[in-house]
C-alpha cells in the first residue's frame, strides 16, 4: 500500500519534471481558488485529543448524582458556580464559553464513554483510541488515516488530513497522506534571500524524490505539494473573523490556523490537534487551579473557533476525546488517579445538540467499574463513527474500526 | 505506468539494504559504529577508526573512564548550573516566584507592567536567574554530545534520560533536575541496572515528578504529617545549609504553639492517602513493561510499599518518612511483603523489579531499538538478555552483547534508523567540525525540530522510531537548519568548513569531497546529480560550497544513521 502511494507521488514528480508543470497541482490550485470565495467546498472533522486523561466528572459534572458530592472534598465544584445543562449534568464554570453553544443546540455531550480495554496505562489507552482497535497493539495505522484511505472519492489534496504539532499523531499515521504542521506561518523551505527560496525548495524536492526511502519519501513529497498550495492560497493572511479572540498558547494558535485552512478552502477533511496537562494526580483544584486553567483554555478556544467560523460551522464538526477518565474518589493528594469512563464533546455541523447522550451508569460504589471508576456505557468507537459520518457523510465503518460490532449511530447526528 | 515501475526500480536499487549486500569494508564498519554508538563521525574519524580497528574503539568507549576529555572539563567548570545545589536552585525559584507574585499584585496596571518588565530584564541578564541556569543545562548537554570523547556514554546518558524521563517543566521537580541528570543518570549510565533504578527511585526529581513524595498511607496520622510539613516549611532551605552528615540525627519539632488556622490549612492540603502515579509508571515504563504481568492490585501494593519515600526539604535529599509509610502486609507479583517493614521493603521491591525476566526483556528490547533497529530484532534481544543474566545487569555487558550481536551488523540494519532531532543537529555540527558556544541557542534549534531537551511532559520520554520523528513539517525544519548551518548563519555555532571541504572551483571535486567528508560515502548517484545541477548556476566557490553542504546535510541520506 505504501509503495503504491509513494510510487504515485514519485510519478507525479517525474511528470512535473518532464512537462515543466504539474497538471494535478494546477487542478488543485483552481480547486482552492474556486472554493475560497463561495460556500464550503467540503466538510471537516476536527479531532481534539485531551492527552493525559481528563477528569470527565469535573468537565461535565453529574451534579444530580448524590455520590458525586460524597466522594470528593478538595476538588468538588461549588454547586452555585456550576452551569446546569439539564436535570442531571452541569458544565464546569470555566467552560462558560460553551454554554451558549449548548443553548443553541450546537453542542452535544456523551458521558460515561470510553474503551472496552481495561488498561489504565496512558500510552496503551491513547494508542488504542488512536488506532481505533482496543487491545490490539499490532494495528499499523490510525483510524482517521483508514478513513482517508477508504473514502478516496473525496478531493485528493495534501491538506485532506492535517495535524497541528511537531509530530504526526497515531490517529493519522498510515499509508494515506497526512501533513504535520507545527506552525502554518513557518511551514516551508527558507533561504537567506527570499528570491532564492523557490529554487532551494525545488532542489530539495528533487533530492528527496530520487534519494529518499520509506516514510521520509512519502512525508517529504507531501510537504512539497503542501508548500505549493499554501503559496497560492495564503491562509495565514486571514485574521480571525467575527471578532473571535483565541487565547494565547499552542491550542488557540493551532485552532486558529485550522480555521484559516478551512476558510481558505484547501480541502481539509480531518484536522487534528492535541493538548496535554490533564493528568491531575495532585492538587487538581476545583473552580480554580490546574484543571480549571486547562478547561478555561479549552472553553475559550472552542468558543473562539465557533465564532471565527460563523456560518461555516454548519460544515465543521469538532470532537473532543481523552484516553480514559479518572477515579470517582479523590486520591490522597487532592487529585485523581487513572480511571475508566469519561466525557466527550461534539459541536458544530448538524449535531443533535443540547443533549447529553449515552446512558448514565451512576456513581454508587456498586455501579462503578471495579468499584472505583465511572463505568463505560458507550464504546468510544460508537461516538467516533457517529461523529465521523455526521461530519463527513457515510463511511465504511467496518474498515475504519475493524472488529467493532457495536452501534455506529448514537443519535448524535441525524 | 512506465513512470511507476521506473520509480520502484530506482527505489530498490538505492535501498540501503541492497547497497550493503557486498561484505562491509572496514570503512563501512567504522561508519556504522560511529553512526550508532556516537553522535556521528567527526571529520576524518571514519578513516581513523577504520585504521585503528573498530573493536578497539568500541572497547575504549565501553571502558570510558580512561578517556580524559580535558577540553570538556574546562567548559564544564565554567558552567554555574553544574555547581549549584538543588537547595540553592529551590531558594532561587521561590525568590523569583515571590517577586513575580508581588509584582502581579500591584493594583495600578502601569506600575504592574513596569514591575514585571523590570523583573524580566533582571532575569535576562542576571547569572542568578533560573532560566539562565537551565539554559546552561540544555547547552552543556549539546556541547557534551558534540565534543565529548566519551561518545557512547553520552549516547547512553540520552537513552536513560528518556527511559527514566523527568519533565523539567514541573515546578516542584525543576530544582532537582540538574542533580538528577548528573549524579543519577549520567553517573550510572554504564553501571548496574538495579543501582540505576534505585538511584532514580530515590531521586527527589523522580519522587516529585511522579508524585510519590506526596503519597502516604491511607491510615497515616494526619496531625503528625501536618507537623512534619510545618517543620519542613520552617526550615525551608536557602539560608544556612548544614550538610546532612553534620546534622544531628534528629530534628526535634520546635515547641512553638501551632497556630490553629495554620494547622487547619495544612491539614486541608496535606496528603491523605495513596497516589498511584509512580507505582504504575515504574512498572510500565522503566521495568516490567506494560505487558509485564502486573495487575491493578499490584499497582496499589507497590504504591503502598513506597509510601514514605519522599524528599527532605531542608537539604533536598531523599528521606524516608516512617509516619507516612503503610506498615501492613502486601503482595506484589506473587511475592509476599510481610507487615512491619519500612524503607527496606521498597529496596527489596526495586531489586525484585530490576531482576525480573520481564524487565530484562523489556529494557533489552529498548536498547536494541536504540542501537539496532526500530523493531528490535529477537536475536538482539536474546543476546542482550543472556548478557544481562550472566553479568547480573551490568549495562556495559548488555551493550557490548548488542553491539557484537549479528543483528547489529546485518545489512538491513545499516544506515536504516532515522536520527532524532538531537542526533541530527549534533551529527551535522560534528560533521562540519563545529563547536557550539555555551548559549542555549543550539538546544533551541533542537527544540524547534521537535525535541525540547528534558521537556517531555509524559513519563515515557522521547521516542526512538521513524514514526516518532518523520513528518512533513519536521523534515522541512531539518532542511532549513542544514542550509543555515552550512552557510555559517546559525547563531551560536562556529563551523570549520574549510577544514572539512576545502574551496575548489571544480564542482565535481567539491561534491565528491562533500560525499566523503560529510556523508561518509553514502551519497546516492541521484543526489550527486541533483547537487551538481544546482551548482551549475553558482559561480562563487564559497556559495557553491555552502549550497552543496546544505543540500547534503538537509538531504535524505543524512537523516538516517
Amino acid at each position: 500500500m505504501t509503495i503504491n502511494r509513494r510510487a504515485f507521488m514519485k510519478a507525479g514528480g517525474l511528470a512535473l519534471l518532464s512537462l515543466g508543470a504539474d497538471p494535478l497541482f494546477l487542478d488543485r490550485a483552481a480547486y482552492a481558488l474556486r472554493s475560497a470565495g463561495g460556500r464550503a467546498a467540503g466538510r471537516t472533522l476536527v479531532i481534539l485529543f485531551q492527552r493525559g486523561a481528563v477528569d470527565g466528572l469535573s468537565m461535565i459534572v453529574p451534579a444530580g448524582d448524590p455520590f458525586y458530592w460524597q466522594e470528593r472534598q478538595r476538588i468538588v465544584l461549588p454547586k452555585e458556580q456550576l452551569l446546569p445543562l439539564d436535570g442531571m449534568f452541569a458544565l464546569h464554570p470555566r467552560l462558560a464559553p460553551l454554554k451558549p453553544l449548548w443553548d443553541q443546540r450546537s453542542l452535544a455531550i456523551v458521558h460515561a464513554v470510553g474503551s472496552p480495554s481495561t488498561t489504565r496505562s496512558h500510552f496503551d489507552a491513547q494508542d488504542f483510541m488512536e488506532s481505533g482497535t482496543p487491545d490490539v497493539k499490532s494495528t499499523p495505522d490510525g483510524w482517521a488515516n483508514r478513513y482517508c484511505r477508504h473514502a478516496e472519492e473525496h478531493a485528493n489534496t495534501p491538506f485532506r488530513a492535517v495535524a497541528f504539532g511537531p509530530q504526526l499523531p497515531r490517529t493519522l499515521a498510515g499509508s494515506a497522506p497526512a501533513l504535520a504542521i507545527d506552525d502554518l506561518r513557518t511551514f516551508g523551505v527558507k533561504a537567506a534571500r527570499a528570491e532564492g527560496e523557490a529554487k532551494l525548495t525545488r532542489a530539495f524536492e528533487e533530492l528527496y524524490e530520487g534519494s529518499a526511502t520509506g516514510l521520509i519519501a512519502s512525508s517529504s513529497a507531501e510537504s512539497f505539494e503542501a508548500i505549493r498550495m499554501l503559496k497560492t492560497a495564503n491562509p495565514s493572511a486571514n485574521p480571525p473573523a467575527n471578532g473571535a479572540q483565541y487565547p494565547t498558547g499552542k491550542l488557540g494558535q493551532s485552532m486558529q490556523q485550522i480555521a484559516q485552512l478551512i476558510r481558505a478552502g484547501l480541502g481539509v477533511e480531518i484536522a487534528f490537534v492535541d493538548v496535554g496537562g490533564w493528568d491531575t494526580h495532585v492538587n487538581q483544584g476545583s473552580d480554580q487551579g490546574q484543571l480549571a486553567t486547562r478547561l478555561d483554555e479549552l472553553g475559550k478556544t472552542l468558543g473562539a473557533f465557533n465564532t471565527d467560523l460563523g456560518d461555516r460551522m454548519r460544515d465543521v464538526v469538532v470532537l473532543t476525546m481523552s484516553e480514559f477518565g479518572r477515579t470517582v474518589q479523590e486520591n490522597g493528594t487532592g487529585g485523581t488517579d487513572h480511571g475508566h469512563g469519561t466525557a466527550m464533546m461534539i459541536m458544530g455541523g448538524d449535531v443533535h445538540g443540547g443533549k447529553v447522550h449515552g446512558q448514565w451508569p451512576g456513581l454508587a460504589p456498586q455501579q462503578r467499574y471495579e468499584g472505583r471508576d465511572l463505568a463505560v456505557t458507550t464504546d468510544f468507537r460508537s461516538v467516533f463513527s457517529d461523529a465521523l459520518q455526521g461530519a463527513l457523510g457515510p463511511a465504511d465503518i467496518a474498515q475504519i474500526f475493524p472488529g467493532f460490532t457495536g452501534p455506529t449511530k448514537l443519535g448524535i447526528f441525524g | 505506468m512506465r513512470h511507476i515501475s521506473f520509480a520502484i526500480g530506482i527505489g530498490l536499487l538505492l535501498a540501503p539494504g541492497a547497497a550493503a549486500q557486498a561484505p562491509m569494508t572496514s570503512l563501512d564498519s567504522a561508519r556504522h559504529v560511529l553512526n550508532r554508538l556516537s553522535y556521528g563521525a567527526l571529520p576524518g574519524e571514519v578513516e581513523a577508526v577504520a585504521r585503528e580497528g573498530v573493536l578497539k574503539w568500541i572497547n575504549q568507549q565501553l571502558g570510558f573512564t580512561e578517556i580524559g576529555d580535558p577540553a570538556l572539563k574546562e567548559i564544564e567548570s565554567g558552567l554555574d548550573i553544574l555547581h549549584t545545589t538543588p537547595v540553592q536552585l529551590q531558594a532561587m525559584q521561590q525568590r523569583q516566584q515571590a517577586q513575580v507574585q508581588r509584582a502581579q499584585a500591584i493594583v495600578d496596571s502601569t506600575a504592574r507592567m513596569q514591575a514585571l518588565d523590570l523583573l524580566r530584564q533582571n532575569q535576562q541578564d542576571g547569572r542568578q536567574d533560573l532560566r539562565f541556569l537551565f539554559g546552561e543545562l540544555a547547552s552543556v548537554t549539546v556541547v557534551r554530545a558534540v565534543q565529548s570523547d566519551r561518545q557512547l556514554p553520552e549516547i547512553l546518558a540520552d537513552f536513560w534520560t528518556n527511559h527514566f524521563n523527568v519533565f523539567i517543566g514541573k515546578n516542584q521537580d525543576r530544582p532537582f533536575f540538574p542533580e538528577y541528570l548528573e549524579a543519577t543518570l549520567r553517573a550510572h549510565a554504564l553501571g548496574r541496572f538495579d543501582e540505576l533504578l534505585i538511584a532514580t527511585a530515590k531521586s527527589p526529581a523522580m519522587l516529585l515528578y511522579l508524585d510519590n513524595a506526596q503519597s502516604v498511607a491511607a491510615n497515616s496520622d494526619l496531625r503528625l504529617l501536618a507537623m512534619e510539613q510545618m517543620q519542613a516549611d520552617r526550615n525551608r532551605p536557602g539560608v544556612v545549609l548544614i550538610p546532612r552528615s553534620r546534622r544531628p540525627a534528629f530534628n526535634l519539632p520546635q515547641r512553638r504553639a501551632v497556630d490553629s488556622a495554620q494547622m487547619a490549612r495544612l491539614r486541608q492540603n496535606a496528603p491523605r492517602g495513596l497516589n498511584e502515579n509512580y507505582a504504575r509508571e515504574l512498572m510500565e515504563l522503566p521495568t516490567l513493561g506494560v505487558d509485564g504481568g502486573y495487575t491493578q492490585q499490584d499497582v496499589i501494593n507497590v504504591a503502598r510499599i513506597l509510601t514514605g519515600w519522599g524528599v527532605d526539604r531542608r537539604d533536598g535529599s531523599f528521606a524516608f518518612r516512617a509516619a507516612a509509610h503503610d506498615q501492613g502486609a502486601k503482595v506484589v507479583l506473587g511475592e509476599k511483603f510481610p507487615a512491619n517493614h519500612g524503607e527496606d521493603e521498597g529496596m527489596r521491591l526495586l531489586r525484585l523489579l530490576a531482576s525480573s525476566p520481564a524487565t530484562m526483556h523489556h529494557v533489552s528490547a529498548q536498547l536494541c531499538a536504540r542501537f539496532v533497529a526500530d523493531a528490535a530484532p529477537d536475536g538482539c534481544i536474546d543476546d542482550a538478555v543472556r548478557a544481562w543474566k550472566r553479568s547480573k545487569g551490568d549495562i556495559r555487558e548488555v551493550v557490548r552483547a548488542i553491539v557484537l550481536s549479528p543483528d547489529f551488523w546485518a545489512p538491513r540494519n545499516v544506515q536504516s534508523k532515522v536520527k532524532t532531532p538531537l542526533e541530527f543537529v549534533v551529527s551535522a555540527v560534528r560533521a562540519l567540525g563545529g563547536t557550539p558556544d555555551p548559549t542555549p541557542r543550539t538546544a533551541q534549534r533542537i527544540a524547534q525540530l521537535g525535541e525540547p531537551l528534558f521537556q517531555k511532559q509524559t513519563p515515557n520520554g522521547y521516542g526512538e522510531s521513524e514514526e516518532d520523528w518523520v513528518n512533513s513539517g519536521a523534515l522541512l525544519a531539518r532542511m532549513n537548519f542544514a542550509v543555515q548551518l552550512a552557510s555559517g548563519r546559525l547563531p551560536g555555532v562556529v563551523i570549520d568548513l574549510e577544514g572539512v571541504v576545502p574551496l575548489t572551483p571544480d564542482h565535481a571535486v567539491l561534491v565528491d569531497q562533500v560525499n566523503r567528508s560529510i556523508l561518509s560515502g553514502a551519497m546516492t548517484s541521484h543526489t550527486r546529480e541533483v547537487i551538481l545541477k544546482q551548482l551549475a548556476e553558482v559561480a562563487d566557490p564559497g556559495a557553491a560550497r555552502a549550497l552543496a553542504v546544505g543540500l547534503a546535510l538537509g538531504g535524505p541520506e543524512f537523516q538516517r544513521q
